[in-house]
């Protein structure tokens, strides 16, 4: 029962991490910036929500002010970061630090402002009820699996069927096609950040009311995405969700052979195995180099 | 019958679904220089970097001086004496124009370079000799990055000059050169010529292709349609209609 | 205050020396680790086992951390630096993580979180160097030598094949370079010095524990490194005085809770970075990209 137990919760956990994990391919697919600055995202909207349970808003007024947090710092960072950077150089290394800096001042403001504990929304769904003998479950296991696999199929849909969604696609496959449409990249590529940074909400909400907030998470969440990025094939929406449910399942399982502080190190070890012996992950393209 | 420098079998090369490469049959004869002529995306880069080992082709294989170079890493098939450019340049721009030109010599994987004093000496005479000859050895010292873009362009060809190798492999180096720079360049390489130097040229400029190649290769959407003297097929309607725009159907 | 002065001198040597071996990576190799913290441990923890366990020869201990730490390093480089350079700073990343789960779990060889306590005081070849001011011109001459090392290094062959790397690495394939192997070269020797820079750290605190090999120091150290300038001799030495004195000067100013000043201070190190990457990606001490 153990072994299902924990099936059970990595999958919570893998929902979270798949859902913030295509946000950032999304953004890397369409800009092929690498937005490590996304774990930023992920913390800002998880601390707004927080900010507003405890001032008694309801927590649909909660969910809006972390979207609209998220969004705008994605936005923001595209706009006043990697903009200005590309204008003059655009090196991976120079994008890569300025958008770590971003990560590094969030996680301090972040500490400076609610200190460096732990922080819990209290949520009665996550009362755990015995579904079977030695299973616990909570209504929130439910919710986080119901929102991301809503989630996907919109984002499915909108990338598949709409004008705009097609041309992200397009942007990252072959960039010339987008004349052909009569886009412009420009605004594409706010989009991707605005909805890949929109899809680390439901994350950001779900961990505040779960295993709790604390101002290193955002490191931790840009981790994740690295290595799903990385573990699904670089610039794969797909794989990178596929990726992040792995990734979760496997650090809660590993905690049936091993003690718990093994488990974030379990889901390095996949990336390491990747890496080594599929480095195009489970569905990119050949990329040595 | 002596080997050919360079010739291409059967080379074949997918991205996705796009074919960029269909069937290439090329070769290369000795001292002369063959150039690759096309419209725009019909393949003649990805034709480089299959030579040089930077894809791997889906078929097909590429003989350097007789022998296949399949599955070899870039780098050994560098110093077969296959030396190229890039279309992009890719001049190594936070280092000097001296050290761009010496970096494209030194090839030991190595904390120093073996030979000593010896071979340090004819590695800076063969850096002073291609810049004297591309004329940059007054902007020695300059950063790559700060340099004008004709000079970028004669950088990129004083780091083949310098490689000594036998083999060149040029992608659009005069594209965009004012006539006097566009001059210096074609006497650069027909004195290559004259060395014996085989060359492969990518180029749109036609006058220029009548002015250095003998041989002329017709590639277009990743297929060579023909391959001659360049009287012949500069003066194929077809073929020019093509060059110039007019699609197939 | 002459305590105070020689302490921070020989930290800052100390960081210097680790910094010195990451710009070796970042700034000539431009390959990103995030993981500099690990074998900065690496190093650590092996001159402190030896020195408790064996002799606290300094020498010895710096020999033995660097060459662990290089030989280890190898693990990262060797898979790797055969894939795009995105995957090694994941790869980094991850290294960083499970490193700090392995530091503080491997009790017998780490001490766990309480650490290895009671390293003996240093010597050199049986004589005393534990005298502060000894101590801080054994390391500033440990200093000296590896700048001399990597100055001579980055302007002969090597140093100019890890530049062109940097600069195209399919140029510098196509020129005849041997990337994976001269990459993985410049990790192990970048390793191997911040290896020394820990084994010369365990002796300064005369106590090692995981708390000094976490990210949060391996970003320290990217700062010092990216806020002084990349691929300079002198850039990351003014970095690493820059961050060690900020937050004694921070402690200076009324407003600042002294609790604080931990996360004050990564907030402006935080900000020079994403500033300097937008208006002067050199560094303080590079050389501005101004183009003719
Ligand atoms: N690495 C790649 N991945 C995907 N598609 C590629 C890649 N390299 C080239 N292509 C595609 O292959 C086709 C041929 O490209 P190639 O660069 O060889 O053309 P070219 O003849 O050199 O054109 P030009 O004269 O514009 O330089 C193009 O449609 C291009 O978009
Ligand atoms: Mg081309």
């Amino acid at each position: 029962m153990l072994f299902l137990q924990l099936l059970f919760n990595g999958i919570q956990t893998g929902a979270i991490y798949a859902l913030t994990a295509a946000g950032f391919a999304l953004i890397f697919g369409a800009t092929r910036i690498f937005h490590v600055a996304h774990g930023a995202s992920f913390a800002l909207a998880g601390y707004a929500f927080l900010m507003c349970s405890q001032a008694g808003l309801p927590w649909p007024v909660g969910c809006l002010a972390a979207l609209a947090v998220a969004v705008a710092f994605g936005l923001g960072m595209d706009a006043f970061i990697y903009r200005p950077i590309q204008r003059h150089e655009g090196s991976f290394f120079t994008v890569f630090v300025a958008a770590f800096g971003m990560t590094i001042v969030v996680q301090s403001l972040i500490e400076i402002g609610f200190g460096r504990g732990f922080a819990v929304v209290p949520s009665a769904l996550t009362m755990a009820k015995e579904v079977m003998p030695g299973l616990y479950l909570a209504n929130i296991f439910w919710v986080a699996v119901g929102v991301a696999v809503v989630l996907f199929a919109i984002v499915g849909l909108f990338l598949e069927r709409t004008r705009a969604g097609i041309g992200l696609r397009a942007l990252s496959e072959n960039p010339e096609l987008l004349r052909a449409y009569g886009l412009s990249s420009r605004k594409l590529s706010a989009l991707a950040f605005g909805l890949g940074s929109a899809l680390t909400v439901p994350g950001a909400v779900l961990t505040a009311v779960t295993s709790g907030l604390q101002p290193a998470i955002s490191a931790q969440v840009m981790l994740i995405s690295l290595a799903s990025a990385v573990v699904g094939g670089i610039g794969s929406l797909r794989g990178a969700a596929l990726a992040g449910l792995l990734l979760g399942v496997v650090e809660n399982l590993v905690i049936s052979v091993l003690d718990t502080q093994w488990s974030s190190a379990a889901g390095f070890v996949v990336l390491f195995i990747f890496i080594l012996f599929k480095p195009s992950g489970l569905f990119g393209q050949a990329v040595t180099r | 019958m002596t080997d050919l420098p360079l010739s291409v079998r059967g080379l074949n090369k997918k991205f996705g679904g796009l074919t960029a490469v269909q069937d290439v049959d090329l070769d290369l004869q000795a001292g002369i220089c063959t150039a690759l002529v096309g419209p725009n995306g019909a393949g003649k880069t990805t034709i480089f970097n299959l030579i040089t080992g930077n894809i791997p082709p889906d078929a097909g294989e590429v003989l350097v001086n007789g022998k296949p170079v399949r599955g070899m890493v870039p780098h050994r098939i560098a110093r077969m004496g296959v030396a190229r450019s890039f279309q992009d340049l890719r001049l190594f721009g936070r280092m000097s124009v001296r050290d761009n030109v010496l970096a494209a010599i030194e090839h030991s994987a190595w904390l120093w370079q073996p030979g000593g004093g010896a071979a340090r000496r004819a590695r800076e005479a063969a850096v002073d000799a291609a810049l004297d000859r591309t004329g940059l050895t007054a902007l020695a010292d300059a950063r790559a990055a700060d340099l004008a873009y004709a000079e970028r362009k004669f950088l990129s060809m004083a780091r083949i000059l310098a490689t000594g190798g036998r083999i060149w492999l040029l992608d659009e180096p005069a594209s965009g050169l004012d006539p006097h720079s566009r001059a210096r360049f074609v006497s650069l390489v027909r004195s290559a010529v004259a060395d014996g130097v085989t060359i492969c040229l990518i180029e749109h400029n036609l006058d220029i292709v009548t002015e250095l190649a003998t041989r002329i290769a017709f590639l277009d959407r990743g297929a060579k349609l023909a391959e001659g003297e360049p009287q012949a097929i500069l003066r194929d309607p077809e073929l020019i209609g093509i060059y110039f725009g007019e699609r197939r159907t | 205050m002459i305590a105070y002065l020689l302490n921070l001198a020989t930290l800052a040597t100390v960081f210097g020396i680790l910094a010195a071996s990451l710009n070796l990576l970042i700034g000539y190799a431009g390959i990103f680790s995030i993981a500099h913290a690990v074998f900065f441990g690496i190093g650590a923890y092996t001159g402190a086992q030896l020195a408790i366990l064996f002799i606290p020869d300094v020498l010895l201990a710096c020999l033995a951390g660097g060459v662990l730490a290089g030989a280890l390093s190898l693990c990262l480089a060797l898979p790797a630096l055969r894939v795009r350079g995105e995957y090694f700073v994941a790869a980094s990343l991850g290294l960083q993580m499970m490193a700090v789960t392995l530091f503080s779990e491997a009790h017998s060889l780490t001490g766990g979180h309480g650490g290895l306590v009671g390293i003996p005081m240093p010597t050199l070849f049986g004589i005393d160097i534990s005298e502060p001011a000894t101590f801080l011109v054994f390391c500033l001459l440990v200093l000296g030598g590896v700048l001399l090392a990597i100055r001579m290094l980055m302007r002969g062959s090597f140093g100019r094949a890890l530049m062109a790397i940097r600069d195209s690495e399919s140029a510098a394939e196509a020129f005849g370079k041997d990337v994976p192997r001269l990459k993985t070269l410049a990790v192990g020797l970048g390793c191997t010095l911040a290896g020394v820079a820990g084994a010369l750290f365990a002796f300064y605190m005369a106590f090692v524990n995981v708390e000094s090999f976490t990210l949060e120091q391996s970003i320290l150290v990217m700062a010092m490194v990216i806020i002084g300038g990349t691929a300079t001799l002198a850039g990351p030495l003014v970095g690493v005085l820059l961050l060690l004195l900020l937050p004694a000067a921070l402690s200076f100013l009324p407003f600042i809770p002294p609790t604080q000043i931990g996360a004050v201070q990564q907030l402006i190190y935080g900000g020079a970075m994403t500033l300097l990457m937008i208006f002067r990606p050199a560094g303080l001490a590079g050389q501005s990209t101004g183009r003719r």
